[in-house]
């Protein structure tokens, strides 16, 4: 597969942290698989048919409106993606806009788009979109934020003069790494909703649900090391007994 | 030796056993009318009905009585936009029956909460209203803010 | 520790009386509640999760979560898991069948992943054992082997009950690869497939390296390296469709 077609179809680690979702299921339901090769013997033993060019914008991958955008036989044109090394805005920054119609506000960074660089901001860079328009309704007008380029349309802002700011990524005397702005050389702390999602605010406000475990019972150690292996200990604790020795057999 | 490796049996050797099986059993609606003491399930292909039984009365502590099984062909249908025919994977089901005193009706899991589903109509029927109110208020004083009002 | 715990599949919720060889087990505390009965309704969700839109849960077992636990815990465990996930299958089912929603359907990834951490832990502890008491892992052995075109393949062996040199039926249909005038001839040509797959990756990177220069010239340059290692941006930037059909100033 092309390489950076092989980038593109991953999905950012940034975009993705807030629905709190496992890889696993990001990916099976991004996933369109016009055909996989049956199990067993085979030719081609996991040959599989399937899209391996998506779309990335406003739409998550496993939204329907995703699948609706990237549906069996539509096609977009490439896309240029500027390459960053790290990634250096999270929710709940805030930052100032350097382009468009709200040029010079400052406003906080709601959601992120890492495939394309982008971040939407709060209330800013709005359009208006009609919604529900049909017969014997004329639809109302909705404010939708609109993205903008990390690279070059939105700038950190100093949390010393609430000015904007370029910065840099740099170490702590205790090894943390953290930006600091190049101009007055204070620290941007990462603010706490960096670590949000939509089940819990923090990890330590989480809510439990009534399938899961306790976290004590999750933590309570009942391991002990034994000479035995799995199946053994098992067939031990169940007080079945078997001596009989396998006869010999030839691996090939 | 891994989990899913299952060594040869030869006699006089010991009884091979299973610790962590990973077969899997789903119950669906029966494809056609059936006793009330027979309920069908979908399995892994791999699985037996020896398994069946096994799983169902050690696993889930079911009385089974019976246990018969049918491999259902897989569908063939065509690749959306693409035009060229596939088929999907055949399907084992396996029709278990219980002790004849057993009765097993597969439940409604999708009630229809028709208070529910009313209450939120109204709900958008109403705004829908107060915002053509709204419209209409305002259609005779264009460029006024929407504070500015009595 | 934080309190995020994990899913479903609690060790808390383990119904023993379902299980008659623990029946006579003695009872780890935590593990010492016991639920009722429900026979073939445990394929399906709590009642008032039917018809529901979305149901919480939390993340899966981790590897180094599932250590801690003993192998009896890790076998009842697992079939809390196995319980879990065939509801959820029984659920989506249904939810297909009657062309409904299934509500929160990354349940089943976050059960099938416990599944998968659990069974790689107690694979860890079995390589242990056979490492400390024979010297080997203990796995299911296997081999590189050349196949009848001159392929190179991973092998997986199998167990029989006599040697090879024994076994008839199995020499005639695994035969040694001996290299041929037909295979040589296949491999060049595979050989050139792969080499002018190679190539053409190659120049669609060098070609999108183009592309970005063209759109961001102040971009990181060190980034664009490091995502495209195979080229080499020098060259880019002196190529012709970088810098124009024009003499440099």
């Amino acid at each position: 597969m092309r390489l950076t077609q092989f980038l593109l179809s991953k999905v950012g680690k940034y975009s993705k942290d807030y629905s709190n979702l496992p890889d696993r299921y990001i990916k099976r339901a991004m996933e369109q698989v016009e055909w996989r090769n049956p199990k067993g013997i085979q030719y081609k033993p996991n040959a599989v048919a399937k899209r391996t060019k998506y779309k990335f914008a406003m739409h998550r991958p496993w939204t329907s409106q995703f699948r609706e955008e990237n549906a069996p036989g539509v096609h977009h044109a490439k896309v240029f993606v500027e390459p960053i090394r790290k990634w250096s805005f999270f929710r709940g920054d805030r930052v100032e806009i350097l382009a468009g119609k709200d040029k010079g506000k400052q406003g906080i960074v709601k959601q992120i788009i890492q495939e394309r660089n982008w971040v939407t901001v709060e209330g800013l860079n709005c359009v208006l979109e009609k919604v529900g328009e049909r017969k014997g309704f004329e639809g109302a007008y909705l404010q939708v934020e609109k993205p903008l380029l990390v690279t070059e349309q939105v700038a950190l802002v100093d949390p010393s003069d609430l000015q904007a700011t370029p910065f840099e990524w740099r170490f702590t005397e205790d090894g943390e790494e953290v930006r600091v702005s190049t101009r007055t050389g204070r620290i941007i702390p990462v603010p706490a909703t960096a670590e949000e999602t939509i089940d819990y605010k923090t990890k330590g406000t989480y809510k439990e649900q009534p399938k899961d475990t306790a976290a004590n019972d999750v933590t309570q150690i009942t391991f002990e090391p034994k000479l035995q292996t799995f199946e053994m200990d098992v067939m031990n604790s169940m007080g079945i007994k078997e001596d009989r020795v396998p006869p010999k057999y030839y691996w090939y | 030796m891994s989990t899913r490796w299952y060594p040869i049996y030869q006699r006089g050797g010991p009884q091979l056993r299973v610790f962590l099986p990973n077969f899997w059993l789903k119950l669906v609606r029966p494809t056609h009318e059936q006793p009330p003491n027979i309920v069908q399930f979908s399995c892994s292909m791999q699985m037996t009905k020896y398994d069946i039984r096994n799983y169902l009365e050690k696993i889930y502590n079911i009385k089974v009585v019976d246990v018969r099984t049918r491999i259902a062909l897989g569908p063939t249908r065509r690749v959306p936009a693409k035009g060229y025919v596939v088929k999907d994977e055949d399907i084992k089901y396996a029709y278990v029956t219980l002790p004849k005193d057993e009765k097993f009706v597969f439940p409604d899991l999708f009630p229809v909460d028709n208070k529910a589903k009313e209450e939120e109509e109204a709900t958008i029927k109403q705004s829908k209203e107060g915002f053509k109110q709204f419209l209409e208020k305002n259609k005779e004083r264009p460029n006024m803010p929407g504070w500015f009002s009595i | 520790m934080f309190k995020l715990a994990s899913l479903s599949s609690s060790l808390g919720k383990l119904t023993l009386s379902s299980l008659n060889n623990y029946k006579n087990a003695p009872l780890v505390r935590c593990l010492s509640v016991s639920v009722p009965q429900r026979g073939l309704m445990e394929f399906f969700d709590d009642e008032k999760n039917w018809g529901a839109t979305e149901v919480k849960s939390g993340r899966s077992w981790k590897k180094e979560e599932l250590r801690l636990k003993s192998n009896t815990d890790l076998h009842k465990l697992w079939y809390v898991l196995l319980k879990e996930r065939n509801m959820l299958l029984t659920m989506e089912q249904e939810a297909n069948d009657q062309t409904q929603l299934f509500p929160s359907p990354e349940r089943l990834d976050k059960v099938e992943e416990s599944m998968e951490n659990l069974e790689a832990v107690v694979r860890e502890r079995n390589v242990a054992y056979h490492q400390l008491e024979r010297g080997e892992t203990g796995e299911r052995p296997g081999r590189v082997r050349t196949g009848p075109f001159g392929l190179k393949s991973y092998h997986k062996m199998c167990q029989y009950l006599i040697p090879q040199h024994l076994n008839k039926k199995h020499r005639e249909t695994h035969e040694e690869y001996r290299p041929n005038k037909d295979t040589e001839d296949f491999l060049l040509k595979y050989r050139e497939k792969l080499y002018l797959t190679k190539k053409r990756k190659q120049r669609r990177n060098f070609n999108h390296v183009i592309g970005l220069l063209n759109r961001f010239p102040n971009m990181d340059m060190q980034a664009l390296k490091e995502q495209y290692p195979d080229v080499d941006i020098e060259k880019a930037k002196a190529s012709r469709r970088h810098r124009g059909h024009f003499v440099p100033k």
